[in-house]
């Protein structure tokens, strides 16, 4: 099954020029923000290139520092590597989690229907239409200390019922398939059904909704942040960003603590995006070849 | 397996919008019996929206019907024990009438019939199980390497039509609930797949309920026959009586609109959906009237 699972993916990768490179810019993005520490262990040469007053402040961009540093002394190059490890890992924490509650309202309200499917989708309708961002704002003013954990949980809240709405609809066309059936008089039971009967060919959407809640995690907490709203104790790219426009950092010479972190910000929603578009775009296998394989 | 399926005052029922009481009613008090033994095949014919698609989800356990019971050896199927329900299970089978749909894109085909192994304990080992489906897909007239390993889009509606028989082929149930299992294949895989039906009824002495709208395979296979209308059955018998002495209106327009393979037998006058729709004795008195063959 998982063996079947990954087959499935390369096929599908294959198949797609702007999803596999949607997907090597996600790749590089991910390694540079896994490798975080090397990296910084090799700018700071022992020492830690975050630490406050690590180097003389302000420093515009050069050889010994690569992107300069900032207000407080600190390594520019080295903090946005390790701000883009952070916003990744918010990404992921709000993706899974809106993905997995997603896909389970989705799929208990699309395989059941009825009047649990009644209740679940006007849940999801009501969280759908509530305006997310005013919300945030109020929720980060008693959220001044929390953990980049709890800030995946937070955002996660409004990502999911986007996740679960595509994903319901398409459960409800998937199961009145006579493959359904098949399995139904098969003595197949429903748990079993749904995962392996509907589950796998739900699997683009999944990706799509992972990709798209992990998106809108991203961003969220950066246009909180822009703002200066953010919650503190997390440094991510947002937060590059404020201070970069808090302290002027763009008439002080220091471009870079401005420019770098919008570059990547820039690239990975394109990446999020073209993995998003791509995989729509393929995943139909009545149109696969029929020499496939 | 001694056994019979039987449906008594079955009426099934959906919510409807737009309809003057809210529902409709698909099935209206159907009952007739199927025996296991001797083996037959009864068919069950009718237009789209009749209803007959409907009686084989009620047969099959996949629809609960509104009022009326199915019954599985005298026991209501909704209503079995484990042991009687897997009893059920393995004993009524069906073929399904979109040979495309059938399967799960997603996997090859060798699942559908390991599936069945797995589920109903055919074989302990896999060596036997890939023997008994080997065998199976040849009692088909399936080359098992051409199949096997394949994906369902791989494969020709007749090959993947007949793959389902392989299945039932293997399980052999007592009865097969085959729904308009041949409207998709062309004429030549038609005979082909009717003539493995009336081999499993010869060989293997099982009893199939065809649903059809097409005489002209109910007249192949033989058998019994019942018509049925908005819901109704209207006329049962056996298939020599039936058609050559049509007793309801509906099945002398049934039988006026088979298409006959003859030039000179053309049909001169056409047949409007709306006759159907509005159908008594009146109407029909011209349009059964055998026309004039073109001269």
């Amino acid at each position: 099954m998982p063996m079947r699972i990954l087959r499935a993916v390369l096929r599908t990768i294959r198949n797609s020029r702007r999803l596999a490179m949607g997907l090597v810019i996600l790749g590089v993005l991910v390694l540079v923000a896994l490798f975080s520490p090397l990296i910084a262990k090799a700018i700071g040469g022992g020492q830690d290139p975050i630490e406050l007053a690590a180097y003389d402040k302000w420093q515009v961009p050069g050889p010994s520092h690569l992107l300069g540093t900032d207000q407080f002394g600190r390594d520019v190059f080295a903090m946005v590597v390790k701000a883009l490890a952070v916003s990744l890992q918010i990404g992921a924490i709000a993706g899974v989690i809106s993905t997995v509650v997603g896909v389970i309202v989705a799929f208990v309200a699309g395989y059941k229907g009825g009047w649990i499917d009644n209740v679940l989708s006007t849940f999801t309708g009501i969280l759908l239409v509530i305006p997310t961002f005013p919300l945030l704002i109020a929720l980060s003013a008693y959220a001044k200390n929390v953990s980049l954990f709890q800030v995946g949980v937070m955002i996660s809240i409004f990502a999911w019922p986007f996740a679960a709405k595509t994903i319901r609809s398409q459960v409800l066309s998937l199961r009145t398939r006579p493959y359904v059936d098949l399995a139904r008089v098969s003595k197949a039971r429903d748990l079993e059904i749904i995962t392996t009967e509907l589950l796998p060919n739900l699997l683009p959407f999944i990706g799509v909704g992972f990709a798209s809640s992990a998106l809108g995690a991203i961003f969220g907490l950066v246009g909180l942040e822009i703002i200066g709203l953010g919650p503190g104790g997390v440094i991510d790219l947002g937060q590059i960003i404020y201070s970069a426009i808090s302290t002027g950092a763009l008439t002080l010479g220091a471009w870079p603590m401005f420019v770098v972190p919008v570059g990547l910000l820039t690239l990975l929603f394109a990446a999020l995006n073209m993995v998003n578009i791509g995989l729509e775009e393929v995943y139909n296998p009545r149109l696969r070849g029929v020499a496939g394989e | 397996m001694k056994s019979e399926l039987e449906l008594r005052g079955v009426q099934q029922r959906f919510h409807a919008r737009g309809v003057a009481d809210g529902y409709i009613t698909a099935v209206d008090d159907v009952s007739f019996k199927l025996l296991a033994s001797p083996p037959q095949i009864v068919s069950l014919v009718g237009q789209s929206g009749s209803g007959k698609s409907t009686i084989a989800r009620n047969v099959l356990g996949l629809q609960k019907p509104t009022a009326g019971s199915v019954l599985y050896g005298g026991k209501d199927i909704f209503k079995l024990n484990r042991a009687e329900y897997d009893a059920y299970r393995r004993d009524v089978q069906p073929v399904f009438q979109d040979p495309y749909a059938i399967f799960n894109p997603f996997y090859r085909v060798d699942r559908v019939l390991w599936k069945a192994v797995k589920k109903f304990k055919l074989a302990s080992t896999r060596a036997a199980g890939l023997q008994l489906i080997e065998e199976s897909l040849k009692a088909v007239r399936l080359e098992p390497e051409n199949v096997l390993g394949r994906y369902p889009h791989q494969l020709s509606g007749g090959q993947r039509q007949r793959i389902m028989l392989a299945r039932v082929h293997m399980l052999r149930p007592s009865f097969i609930i085959a729904d308009e299992p041949v409207s998709m294949l062309d004429a030549q895989v038609r005979k082909h797949f009717l003539d493995i039906l009336l081999d499993f009824q010869r060989e293997h002495g099982m009893t199939t309920l065809f649903i059809t709208h097409d005489l002209s395979t109910v007249y192949y296979l033989g058998g019994e026959v019942m018509v049925i209308t908005k819901g109704e059955i209207v006329e049962r018998g056996s298939v020599a009586t039936v058609m050559h002495e049509p007793s309801h209106p509906y099945t002398k327009l049934l039988l006026d609109s088979i298409p006959q393979p003859d030039p000179d037998k053309r049909w001169t006058t056409r047949i409007q959906v709306d006759e159907l729709e509005h159908l008594d004795d009146n109407t029909l008195g011209d349009a059964t009237k055998p026309e004039a063959p073109i001269i």
